[in-house]
């Protein structure tokens, strides 16, 4: 130490006229722009899907209902509820959220007196920050607390799935499909858009468990058609699917079709599996018309409540539209027998080539059984009734699609053109396609719908599918004439499509006549919907029962038909058409008749 | 910049590699030397300088001398537990720091769950017994010749089981303890959509079955 | 060296006697000895600590640390919560460098789950900055906060202002200016905002004065050099004994660094060499510090130099609610301000770890080393003892 040390230290003088730190930077500036401050939350992009409330490490939030949010599909109609009693300000909440809605603004300072103040739901209750635009946001881009993009399905390519009709969706393999199912974050907002409210969540649960068994249970809690369901359903579901709002959905029907692809065909192994080896008879019998969809549905859920069932089906198989009218290379045919023969082997007895209304009447199965389930289907295509549609070349999609599977003839022209833009339409263009394929060895098929290319009612994979194969589509014009020569046809005169709806939103299309274009064909398809054949009800059936402006029979909330409580009617006559509608209708009828008959 | 950046991050991926190799080269002589002496089992080797084995408990103090005498363990890092309450066992972890290698073993040593001792080695570095009574605290381990054994840790007055014990249930202990905040409920998505808009529809299928 | 100056010379006569087991004998009875309670309420205290002291006169006979008044449970709380939700809690364990917690527990879910190869290398190197701007704020507290212990003040006064420009700079990057909760499993929250460099340069600037300032205020004072010199050594024999790590050890002539043995992130792509001195008394650790802080902001002024100026941030990782670590066990390290610091981490296969221990340097530091070194000091240096082996009650109570 010498005396250096001593006088050193007075240099802090140096500062004694400085001006204050707090002088310079007075209290009150504005937050960094990144800064995590107070909750604000768009309630109109929020879906109440419940993320935040799950990633909370601290159980800071709460789902409460809000006044004036409406629950519906793709919508809980809950808001998250902040409780700063317990927040941290971490912002997981606001970087799981899936619609990107939650933020925390830069705003820091709030004083209030009352202690349940500090417990809100932002966005709804009023702050003085909700106008605040800076704050935490999710980080973007790729920074996502789940996988964005949905597992790469493998398929044929086009040019080799074009030429046969062999299944061209491959399945995914166990470890994508652990990826995929990774993804989820088991919300459950899917769960009330599906028709059938199957549990979906849970099951995409035991993929990531690897557990096919308990996936298996679960599916078979409100879907007795997993392997058919999990190729050709319209999965609605996913298209609320939260993790879709910011990214890919998640493939929940090809989810579901892996798990019911891991378990052997063999029925005792799903007996096994689902406990239904034992299942006791009540003694009562219930007939079941047409086995389609809510056919099956209905008869399975009434084989484990101990019915005795018989299933009567026109065609020499059961399945109804889904062996006859969608094609194999969609849903093959083993993977249906697979779902009916389980069904099957329940007790469920089916009696083929037999059609109600001509071989037996309806009235008799009255008589004979203790109740009646009608799902007969839409198998009656619709004509658009143009000039020349009554030509002989003129062909229904329904009845065309039935035959490739029937086996019969089918015709095959080097020029077709489809009039339809739905799903039929391009099962029948594609169909047509590798049947010309096989005949011609060249495709040349064309669609044209009404509809303009985003509002085709065909699932947007079938139109990009169609292109692939080679066929054409066109879209947003209106068939006019078929145009004939000295009674052969030649092609399809249309019209561009202005509009479809008038103001009244009812079924009036506009044309451009000065727009008109002529699609030569030798062939041509029309598959612009179907309508149903109710031909086997009696005129005293028909008079007792009700039926609504669309001409559709009027049922109850059990599918028990207005005025007639023996019949009980479900499937495409009444809702849909598909088949998760027809599956759902079928399990709620069959558990309607159960109270009937039991009370 | 951008150029000397990137031949900056080449050069560590060129250099990083021959280190690890020779550390794990290091350890793996020293696990060969090891088991000249002692039944090692569970031989994991987590990273290129840090491996862990499993010991008996009897010959435990012993390898941990030898580590620290004969192979210059000198630095103790850290003495912890795991609470494996599945195999009724719990695993004390002696973590070691050789620090002219620059290499870590961890020791591992499964003691009965239902009665825990354990030798004390307080007598080996100055810093044990602050472990061994907390160890004693939060998992009720008895180091028999521990100083200051049983006096507390971080919790006065604590007349629960040990807290750190798996089936110690803090969430139930504070819910128990404290009061929750009153009129706070939450919903589940899909059960509340499910009483909205579905109420009456089935979800599950009914089944009739033989007993 | 205190002793001699001042010309006081202890009567050991008067001193306890050590009975055959190696313990004190203290009569409390016999009036020859106060205890007094020291914390957890003291503004000279760090942290909620108390220390509980045996005094003759005004020397220390025996003293005793009590932790648990603050934070108490989080290994527990993580290990209930899902492998994203540990980070919040972590930082809590230590809130003097709150970032090395958030990037232990992300490295040890990345080196257990396989995810460790995929961190972007633009977040390794804003984990690095964001660990070096907590040294820097630390060492801004830590230096000053030394000679704040003898009771001048003013050093601390300009280094809390500095810190806060740290804070300010941590705030622009992570969002928040004390729990940063900026590094995540996979990488870290947020790129660098615009003009973050230009005005972290400033602040370093500012703090390249402050260290000449605070050099001429601290180490050429004749009062602290009175009071620091020759107080707590540590022999280089004690590190091994005692397990002291870091800047405590390096004051001693031990030279270990975990950047340097052995490195994480990109440290080996900086060029640094860990200041040390040999005469291990609270002089010497504050001098060690003081070159710290030059070399952190050099580090620091390193590291934004050699980053890249955009990249990924995060790893694509599985989903933070399905997360699923299989069954495994690790301990990884890192230099903090205090010393080596590490977590160990067990995962058993589900999606919670088993086991989270944090061994924070405080942990032999503020116990076995801190009680062992109290007696025979004074009652006035337990406050400088204590900060100048940077003792964070809350990596003890945990």
């Amino acid at each position: 130490m010498n005396i250096k040390d001593i006088f050193t230290p007075f240099t802090v003088w140096s500062s004694v006229l400085k001006d204050p730190v707090t002088i310079k930077n007075p209290i009150g500036r504005e937050a960094a722009p990144r800064y995590r401050g107070f909750h604000y939350n768009d309630i109109n992009a929020c879906i109440g899907c419940g993320t935040c409330e799950a990633i909370c490490e601290n159980q800071a939030i709460d789902l409460v209902p809000v006044e004036g949010i409406v629950t519906k599909s793709g919508d809980s109609g809950l808001r998250p509820m902040v409780d700063y009693g317990r927040c941290c300000w971490c912002a997981l909440c606001v970087d799981i959220c899936t619609t990107a809605s939650l933020r925390l603004t830069n705003a820091y300072t709030w004083v209030d007196t009352d202690p349940d103040n500090f417990r809100f739901i932002p966005g709804v209750d009023k702050k003085d920050w909700d106008e605040v635009q800076l704050g935490w946001r999710k980080p973007e881009p790729n920074y996502s607390f789940y996988g964005l993009h949905r597992q790469h399905m493998g398929e044929l390519h086009a040019e080799d799935r074009k030429s046969s009709f062999i299944e061209f969706v491959q399945g995914y393999s166990k470890e994508q499909a652990q990826q995929e199912a990774d993804r989820c974050v088991s919300c459950g907002i899917c769960v009330a858009t599906c028709p059938a409210h199957m549990g979906i969540p849970e099951y995409i649960k035991a993929i990531r468990n690897d557990d096919m068994e308990e996936g298996m249970r679960i599916l078979y809690e409100t879907n007795p058609l997993p392997e058919i369901c999990g190729r050709i359903c319209t999965h609605k579901c996913e298209d609320v699917c939260s993790i879709g709002h910011h990214g890919d959905p998640l493939s929940i029907r090809w989810l579901k079709r892996y798990i019911a692809d891991q378990i052997p065909t063999d029925v005792n192994t799903y007996q096994d599996i689902l406990g239904t080896g034992n299942l006791a008879k009540n003694g009562k019998k219930i007939a079941i018309v047409g086995s389609g969809p809510s056919g099956l549905s209905a008869a399975h859920y009434l084989a484990l409540l101990g019915y005795s069932i018989t299933v009567f089906e026109k065609l020499p198989a059961a399945g109804g539209m889904m062996r006859y009218g969608i094609p194999e290379y969609r849903l093959p045919y083993d993977q249906i027998d697979k779902d009916i023969n389980y069904i099957a082997s329940l007790g469920v007895e089916f009696k083929y080539n037999i059609t109600v209304g001509k071989d037996i009447t309806l009235d008799q199965l009255s008589k004979d059984f203790d109740a009646v389930f009608s799902g007969t289907g839409l198998h009656l295509g619709r004509s658009t009734r143009i000039p020349g549609s009554d030509n002989e070349n003129v062909y229904q999609s329904v009845d065309l699609l039935r035959d490739i599977v029937t086996g019969k003839p089918v015709p095959v022209m080097p020029k077709v053109v489809v009039i339809g833009g739905g799903n039929v339409a391009m099962d029948i263009t594609r169909s047509m396609a590798r049947l010309q394929m096989e005949k011609y060895g060249k495709v040349d098929v064309l669609a044209t719908s009404l509809e303009d290319e985003d509002f085709m009612p065909a699932d947007r994979e079938e139109i990009v599918e169609a292109r692939e194969e080679g066929c054409t589509i066109v879209p947003g014009y209106g068939p006019q004439e078929v145009v004939l020569e000295n009674g052969k046809l030649k092609g399809l005169k249309v019209w561009k499509c202005l509009s479809i709806f008038d103001e009244n939103k009812a079924f009036n299309p506009k044309f451009d006549s000065a727009q008109e274009r002529i699609f030569e064909a030798d062939m041509v398809i029309e598959s612009i919907g179907q309508g149903m054949d109710l031909s086997y009800l009696t005129e005293e059936i028909k008079s007792k029962i009700e039926f609504n402006n669309r001409g559709r029979i009027v049922v109850d909330a059990d599918y028990q038909a207005k005025g007639l409580p023996w019949l009980f009617v479900g499937g495409d006559i009444i809702e849909g058409p598909d088949v998760i509608h027809g599956i759902a209708n079928g399990h709620r009828a069959a558990m309607g008749i159960d109270r009937f008959l039991n009370g | 910049m951008e150029h000397a950046r990137l031949q900056l991050v080449n050069k560590l991926f060129n250099d990083r590699p021959k280190s690890y190799k020779y550390n794990l080269f290091q350890m793996k002589l020293l696990i060969d030397r090891l088991t000249q002496h002692y039944n090692l089992t569970d031989y994991k080797q987590q990273r290129h300088n840090l491996a862990f084995v499993t010991v008996d408990k009897q010959l435990s103090p012993d390898i941990i001398t030898h580590l620290r005498d004969y192979e210059g363990f000198s630095h103790f890092v850290l003495l912890s537990c795991v609470d494996w309450i599945e195999d009724d066992k719990l695993q004390l972890t002696y973590l070691l720091n050789q620090p002219n290698h620059k290499y870590e073993i961890g020791v591992r040593v499964l003691i009965d769950r239902k009665n825990p001792e354990m030798v004390s080695l307080h007598k080996m570095w100055k810093q044990i017994w602050t472990y061994q009574r907390e160890l004693h605290e939060a998992f009720g381990i008895i180091f028999p010749g521990s100083p200051r054994l049983e006096e507390n840790f971080v919790l006065e007055g604590w007349t629960e089981k040990p807290h750190m014990l798996r089936d110690f249930d803090t969430k139930e202990y504070a819910e128990r303890t404290y009061f929750p905040r009153p009129g706070r409920t939450s919903n589940d998505p899909a059960t509340y959509m499910r009483e909205k808009l579905y109420p009456n529809q089935p979800v599950t299928a009914k089944t009739n079955k033989n007993d | 060296m205190i002793n001699s100056f001042l010309g006081f010379k202890p009567d050991r006569s008067l001193y306890p006697k050590t009975n055959a087991e190696g313990k004190l004998e203290i009569d409390l009875s016999s009036h020859q000895y106060t205890k007094l309670w020291l914390g957890p309420n003291h503004p000279g205290v760090t942290g909620n600590m108390a220390m509980e002291l045996t005094l003759n006169g005004d020397e220390i006979v025996e003293g005793k640390t009590h932790v648990g008044y603050l934070h108490r449970g989080f290994e527990k709380l993580i290990e209930r919560r899902l492998f994203v939700q540990g980070f919040p809690t972590s930082i809590r364990m230590c809130v003097a460098e709150p970032d090395t917690n958030e990037y232990l527990i992300a490295a040890c879910t990345e080196e257990l789950s396989g995810y460790d190869k995929q961190v972007p290398e633009m977040a390794k190197w804003l984990r690095m900055l964001s660990l070096e701007m907590a040294r820097l704020q630390g060492l801004l507290r830590g230096v000053p906060g030394q000679a704040g212990t003898f009771s001048l003040g003013i050093g601390v006064q300009w280094g809390t202002y500095l810190r806060d420009l740290i804070l300010d700079r941590f705030e622009e990057l992570t969002g928040a200016r004390v729990y940063h909760m900026y590094i995540i499993p996979g990488g870290v929250r947020g790129l660098l905002p615009d003009g973050f460099k230009d005005r972290m340069e400033d602040n370093l600037k500012e703090i390249d004065q402050f260290i000449i300032k605070i050099r001429k205020l601290i180490f050429n004072n004749a009062v602290f050099k009175t009071r620091a010199v020759g107080l707590g050594v540590i022999t280089p024999k004690m590190v091994d004994q005692y397990g002291i790590v870091g800047t405590n050890a390096r004051a001693a002539g031990v030279k270990r660094d975990v950047r340097k043995d052995n490195p994480y992130l990109f440290y080996d792509l900086l060029d640094f060499d860990p200041p040390t001195a040999t005469e291990g008394d609270v002089y010497a650790r504050t001098w060690v510090r003081w070159q710290e802080l030059i070399q952190t902001v050099d580090l620091i002024r390193q590291i934004m130099a050699k980053m890249p100026e955009k990249g990924e941030i995060r790893a694509q990782m599985p989903n933070v609610l399905n997360w699923r670590i299989p069954q495994g066990e690790t301990y990884v390290k890192l230099e903090s301000g205090r010393g080596e610091y590490g977590l160990y981490y067990v995962t058993d296969g589900s999606d919670k770890p088993r086991r989270v221990n944090l061994r924070g340097p405080s942990y032999t530091h503020g116990i076995a080393l801190l009680e062992d070194m109290l007696v025979n000091t004074n009652i006035a240096d337990v406050h400088a003892l204590m900060v100048s082996l940077q003792v964070c009650p809350p990596e003890i109570e945990r």
